[in-house]
């Protein structure tokens, strides 16, 4: 296991990668948190609403993640692997509600990198940021995420 | 009353969500949150694996928490109103955990938007997320 992390990664830009939104995978998601909002959940509920449509709760673009990768590349180029994560931070920014069926485009870039020592011994932290923009090339959201690698 | 209107006239700072239990957590709603976000790591559903990564059994998702503390924000201000949500996982939750996840206002500013401190903590009253979040929520009339 290595024992520092690979900050040479700090600035690397992911490929771009597009979601798409799906009616089913909102109310999965919904239900595996538990959350019965029936305008997250029931069309016509959603229909009737300022959106026309369900939408989705708000952390729903923690599912956005580019389908083909596993991740694994990444972590390796890190120097770690998924065994050795914990999820440190997450935030989300939201500029408006997503619904079905809408197409967004997602770039993922490494922002910082660094270690420090805490109550449990030495750990990196990955800082990564996403933007997603719709169709319009309008932003959407921005996503700010905090991995934690015990190092 | 669950899903009540909240408008921004009527809130003021210092107010206090209504809080939101969720669980006893078990096995089956860390697969079942597995499969709906994607986050298949096995952290959360092989104790073996869990053991081996040094970890007593396995723990639940920091996003799946992170979801219940959503749910406490969208039931109290709206389901398309949050603008911000934003969490720290400051501690681990494992299975048979109950979550209890609260609120307070903290500011309010503009002509809608409502600032919050959220936070969830375990049966023993252990935070295991802290945050906060921005809801803008629809002046009355």
């Amino acid at each position: 296991m290595a024992h520092h992390i690979n900050t040479g990664v700090i600035g690397k830009e992911f490929p771009p990668f597009v979601v798409t939104i799906e009616r089913g995978k909102i109310k999965e998601f919904a239900r595996a948190i538990g959350d019965d909002n029936p305008f997250f959940l029931d069309d016509r509920v959603g229909q009737a609403s300022e959106w026309g449509d369900i939408i989705a709760p708000p952390t729903f673009m923690t599912t956005f993640r580019e389908a083909a990768g596993d991740g694994g590349d990444f972590l390796r180029e890190l120097g770690t692997d998924i065994s050795r994560l914990l999820h440190g931070e997450q935030e989300f920014e939201m500029h408006r509600p997503i619904r079905p069926g809408e197409t967004f485009v997602c770039r993922s870039k490494v922002t910082d990198v660094y270690e420090k020592t805490g109550r449990s011994g030495p750990m990196g932290f990955v800082v990564r940021e996403t933007a997603v923009t719709d169709r319009a090339n309008e932003i959407v959201a921005t996503i700010r995420s905090v991995t934690v690698v015990r190092l | 009353m669950k899903y009540a209107t909240t408008y921004f006239d009527d809130v003021k700072v210092g107010d206090e969500l209504p809080p939101l239990v969720k669980g006893p957590l078990h096995q089956i709603q860390l697969t079942r949150y597995a499969g709906a976000s994607g986050d298949f790591n096995p952290i959360h559903q092989d104790h073996e694996f869990a053991k081996a990564a040094g970890m007593d059994d396995v723990f639940a998702h920091g996003m799946l928490s992170m979801g219940f503390v959503g749910q406490l924000v969208t039931d109290w201000a709206g389901a398309g109103n949050v603008r911000k949500l934003g969490v720290r996982f400051a501690g681990i939750v494992r299975l048979k955990d109950t979550i209890t996840c609260r609120g307070r206002v903290l500011a309010k500013s503009g002509k809608d938007l409502v600032d919050l401190e959220i936070w969830a903590e375990n049966q023993r009253g252990e935070k295991v997320v802290t945050g906060k979040a921005t809801v803008a929520i629809p002046p009355r009339g």
